[in-house]
């Protein structure tokens, strides 16, 4: 089974769409590691690590995503993290809602896939496609 | 059967028989059992070796390096694990950094390996054997994911494999480590030949000291008026215990023990003083301090009684620094939801109440701008170390 550790990322407690997620996740044959709300960015990365998971899905509801997840490729490049494919979801920024600035910009900081207010569904699907062709 | 119960620390002795404690200063030119028959031989002669309980802390408790792979799991995990069982933690490395970590370069009594879950293949390497052979130890434990047992017992001669600290689910999961820490005290394999004469005198198991006060951690409101989350702060003459409950931190370990201890090896009052004198006066807050306390920077040369109460007092509040937000890298306190302080130990028998409390009054009202400060106990009678020891020889 491939894991997948998961969880919502900074000072966030909004954790509806974290049960649904991991829910979701299961019923797609993944074994979730579910850190659960007001998740740090260093302890995904050590759950990845320490369970040697394939994707690392974070959530963010409540609009502070950017202050938590800036610092990821930096992290990225202190673990061998290879292979690990880096995703991201939820309510990505408060003020800006125009995706074509938030994607690219999370795609900077080390993300593979981004999506900002977008369907848990679409989103997984896309996951799935993107496990296909690159693992 | 009446019991005798006798404490062995780093600067004196404790004795209780029937709830009367006698305390001596140990004398350093002897050895610890010469020492102690010499002191205490009459009362220990009247009592047979199944009725004597001893404990220790003498010798700083077992030294420790832990490798693991993440500061959030298995560092985190095994360092709990360790203190809890008494052990005073020397070093720990992450893995990942370990071709920058130089070796500790005494002897280390037991190097503990940790990391990852049972099938994460994402294991350790030659890197791992490389650092090994630039460590001395007495003793090596596996306690990681089963995946790389093999690798292991492999390379590393002597390696003691057993369960995995970290569970499938990323929890800890502490009986095996634990009890094996706990017992590495009571086996000859330790090579503490100090500790091993004492055996003569017990039929019974010798625990650390701390272990034994941790155990003990929940029925200490049924002889105190202490209301939970509390802390008891064990400043002894060569280490600092603290025990707290984990009402008070927020992470993301999840344990059965509601009780968790916490050591500074360096921050006691005679063994330790010029480690703990250099660490107040690298401290932001020191001046400030002493001169609330109305002395000035030179009391930290002295060697007079007020110097040593002073210390104490000092002691107190960079142990309540160290385990506040953001000093400490392993644990942090919530303190501002502390409601009890109970202290314990050599100070108890040296600082008066209003001491204490004016130096907690300070650490509350200068970095947590609260008012009311915790309702402070004090163990003058080693109560509590008393208390312990009757539960542990229930027990055992
Ligand atoms: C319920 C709620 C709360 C509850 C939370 C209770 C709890 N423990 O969960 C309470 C009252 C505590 C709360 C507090 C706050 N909230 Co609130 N809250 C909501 C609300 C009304 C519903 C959230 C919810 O549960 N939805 C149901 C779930 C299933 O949907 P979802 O969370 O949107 O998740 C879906 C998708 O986003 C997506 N998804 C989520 N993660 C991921 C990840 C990936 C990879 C993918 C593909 C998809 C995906 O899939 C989910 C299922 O479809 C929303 C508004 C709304 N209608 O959405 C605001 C909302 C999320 N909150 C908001 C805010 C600002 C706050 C507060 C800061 C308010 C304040 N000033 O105090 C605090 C924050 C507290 C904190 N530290 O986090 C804002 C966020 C603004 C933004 N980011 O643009 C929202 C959007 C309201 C608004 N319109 O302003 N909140």
């Amino acid at each position: 089974m491939m894991k997948v550790v998961t969880g919502v990322v900074g000072n966030d407690i909004h954790v509806v769409a974290n049960r649904l997620i991991d829910i979701s996740l299961q019923e797609r044959g993944f074994e979730v590691f579910n850190l659960g709300v007001n998740t740090y960015l260093e302890e995904f990365i050590d759950a990845v690590i320490e369970t040697d998971a394939k994707v690392l899905l974070i959530s963010s509801l409540n609009g502070e995503a950017e202050g938590w997840c800036r610092d990821l490729s930096l992290l990225k490049s202190q673990y061998e993290l290879e292979g690990v494919v880096f995703m991201i979801g939820g309510n990505l920024s408060v003020g800006e809602d125009n995706p074509d600035v938030i994607i690219p910009k999370f795609k900077r900081y080390g993300f593979d896939l981004v999506f900002h207010q977008s369907d848990l569904g679409i989103g997984l699907d896309t996951l799935e496609a993107y496990l296909k062709e690159h693992v | 059967m009446k019991q005798l119960y006798i404490d062995i620390g780093s600067t004196y002795f404790k004795v209780c028989e029937a709830g009367n404690i006698e305390q001596h200063f140990r004398n350093f030119e002897r050895n610890i059992f010469d020492d102690l028959r010499s002191k205490c031989g009459e009362t220990i002669a009247r009592y047979a070796p199944e009725a004597i309980q001893i404990c220790s802390s003498a010798n700083g408790g077992l030294s420790t390096l832990i490798i693991g792979r993440t500061y959030t799991f298995s560092l985190k995990y095994a360092t709990n694990i360790a203190y809890n069982s008494g052990i005073n933690i020397i070093d720990s490395v992450l893995y990942s950094k370990i071709e920058q970590h130089t070796p500790p370069l005494g002897m280390i009594d037991v190097v503990i390996i940790a990391g990852g879950i049972d099938d994460s293949a994402n294991s350790y390497d030659m890197r791992l054997i490389d650092y090994l052979k630039k460590v001395r130890y007495h003793n090596i434990v596996y306690a990681g994911s089963a995946a790389a047992a093999e690798f292991m017992t492999t390379h590393i001669e002597n390696v003691r494999v057993m369960q995995n600290i970290i569970s499938d689910k990323l929890q800890l999961r502490d009986e095996a480590l634990k009890n094996y820490l706990t017992h590495l005290y009571q086996e000859d394999i330790m090579g503490k030949e100090e500790i091993k004469s004492l055996y003569a005198l017990t039929a019974n198991h010798i625990y650390p000291t701390p272990y034994i006060v941790n155990q003990a951690m929940q029925r200490i409101p049924e002889y105190f008026p202490v209301v939970d989350p509390f802390i008891l702060v064990d400043i002894g003459g060569a280490t600092t215990d603290i025990h707290y409950s984990r009402d008070l931190i927020m992470d993301n370990l999840v344990s059965e023990n509601p009780y968790d201890r916490l050591v500074f090896k360096k921050l006691g009052v005679y063994k330790s003083r010029e480690n703990l004198v250099f660490t107040a006066r690298n401290n932001e807050y020191v001046y400030e301090l002493l001169a609330y306390l109305g002395v000035t920077e030179n009391i930290l040369d002295e060697k007079s009684d007020k110097a040593t109460r002073i210390l104490m007092q000092l002691s107190i509040f960079l142990v309540l620094y160290k385990v506040s937000l953001h000093h400490n890298r392993y644990v942090n306190l919530y303190l501002e939801k502390l409601n009890s302080i109970v202290l314990t130990g050599g100070i108890t028998k040296v600082l008066s109440l209003e001491e204490c409390e004016q130096i907690v009054g300070f650490f509350y009202k200068k970095l947590l701008h609260f008012h009311q400060i915790p309702t402070i106990i004090m163990d003058s009678d080693y109560m509590i170390w008393t208390m312990s020891m009757k539960e542990s020889s229930h027990v055992g």
